[in-house]
């Protein structure tokens, strides 16, 4: 998830279905964008599933104390 | 002692003596007669069941509303005022006990809520699937590692920084307001601001109702969730932040999705495009079968026209056929094995043949016309 943020993908993978839905829906690019869909979908799920968590303590003393 | 003082300076000798050997007192009583004079000087009496001690301060001293009636602890210098009375110069004051505490709690509540910190308008919505958190509790806290856990299990992906502070005690007010700044600060900041800690007496909590922390949330640019596990009242923090948590787990609970529901949103979504990728197809598939039948019927339509009208021509020459006309009782005349169809065509005595439906006659031409 480097360059787009998960919440993105998200996004895209919905405006995606929501062509499906939409009355300009052609075979043609049908296809294209059901490859690209479900390979988004693909790429979330695995993110779900494997990605790491990182827990940062921030080297600092806040407060004057 | 043999000196003889003006008035001013026997004051001043008192005054110098009493601050010698008595130079601050901390005092504890009860306010009454509290005044505030040009919004700068402060008078108030600080009193028990049997002595009063006149009090002044200066306005921006008081770091807390106070009312007739609480129960306050100060810290003060004694001074014989040119009048000659003795009157206490505060330097610091506090609430003490839960009914001065709440007291406070309660002025301060409605001042800040007057300023608009806690309008409903306010408040922000939290980003939905946050990659980098930024948290402010203390590290060795029960509420942190209730936090942490929770938040892990439920997403993946995560950045958790944790600014690590006391959140209880005479230096929380202090820690906290410089860790939320910090955060504010950062020049990639993080998505939101989480300030939490697990539950405690009144006074550990003090510090999510101290003033300046309550303006340091409030004036956030990064989204605040505050989650104090106290299930009594609602701490002013809580008030002046995005979101309010009724504890840090709860806190956890808010700040991302779960991470089941949202692959179970995929899966169906991704059924549902292979449902629609399906229609597709065989609306396709219809669409060409659809065309071949129009076609058929477009050739069978043809090869009926043409059949029809073939029909109608062998109809035509059926009228036309000699048999059909011999039918109808006509003759036919012949002579010599041609037809004749002109009167002319004959001559008196001529031999001529007729043909009617039932057979021929043979006849001689008598007379024409």
């Amino acid at each position: 998830m480097k360059n787009t943020s998960f919440a993105d993908k998200m996004k895209e993978l919905e405006s995606l279905l929501q062509w499906f839905e939409s009355d300009e829906v052609e075979l043609e690019l049908a296809v294209k964008k059901y490859e690209q869909a479900l390979s988004l979908c693909k790429e979330l799920e695995e993110h779900l599933k494997t990605a790491k968590n990182q827990i940062e303590v921030i080297n600092k003393k806040f407060g004057q104390a | 002692m043999n000196e003889v003082l003006s008035v001013s300076e026997a004051r001043e000798v008192l005054q110098e003596t009493l601050a010698l050997a008595v130079p601050a007192l901390m005092i504890e009583g009860e306010v009454s007669g509290y005044s505030l004079n040009r919004g700068k000087f402060v008078f108030f009496d600080l009193k028990d069941d049997d002595s009063l001690l006149s009090c002044f301060m200066m306005a921006f001293a008081q770091k807390f509303p106070l009312e007739d009636g609480m129960r306050v602890r100060v810290v003060a210098e004694p001074t014989v005022t040119a009048r000659g009375k003795l009157s206490l110069t505060v330097r610091a004051v506090q609430p003490v006990g839960e009914g001065s505490l709440k007291k406070a709690f309660e002025l301060l509540k409605a001042s800040l809520s007057k300023e608009g910190l806690f309008a409903p308008e306010r408040k922000r919505s939290l980003p939905e699937m946050p990659e980098i958190i930024g948290v402010v509790s203390s590290s060795g806290a029960a509420g942190w590692a209730d936090f942490s856990k929770i938040v892990q299990q439920r997403w993946a992906g995560l950045h958790l920084q944790l600014a690590d502070v006391s959140v209880q005690g005479i230096s929380a007010a202090e820690e906290v307001i410089a860790a939320i700044e910090w955060f504010n600060q950062q020049a990639e900041p993080v998505e939101v601001l989480v300030i939490i800690r697990g539950g405690g007496s009144a006074e550990d909590l003090a510090v999510f109702n101290h003033e300046g922390v309550v303006r340091a949330v409030s004036a956030s640019r990064i989204p605040t969730i505050v989650g104090v596990g106290h299930e009594v009242d609602e701490s002013l923090a809580e008030l002046a932040a995005d979101v309010r948590a009724s504890t840090p787990s709860n806190a956890a609970q808010l700040v991302v999705p779960e991470k089941q529901s949202v692959l179970a949103q995929l899966e169906k979504e991704a059924s549902a495009l292979s449902n629609a990728m399906k229609r597709l197809l065989a609306d396709a598939e219809d669409e060409t079968e659809v065309m071949k039948q129009e076609f058929k019927r477009m050739v069978e339509n043809q090869l009926l026209i043409k059949d029809q009208a073939i029909k109608a021509h062998k109809r035509l020459i059926a009228q036309f056929n000699p048999e059909a006309v011999l039918r109808r009782g006509y003759g036919i005349i012949s002579s010599g094995g041609h037809i004749i169809t002109r009167a002319k065509a004959v001559t008196i005595g001529e031999k001529i043949e007729i043909a009617l439906k039932d057979g021929r006659i043979g006849a001689t031409v008598d007379e024409k016309h």
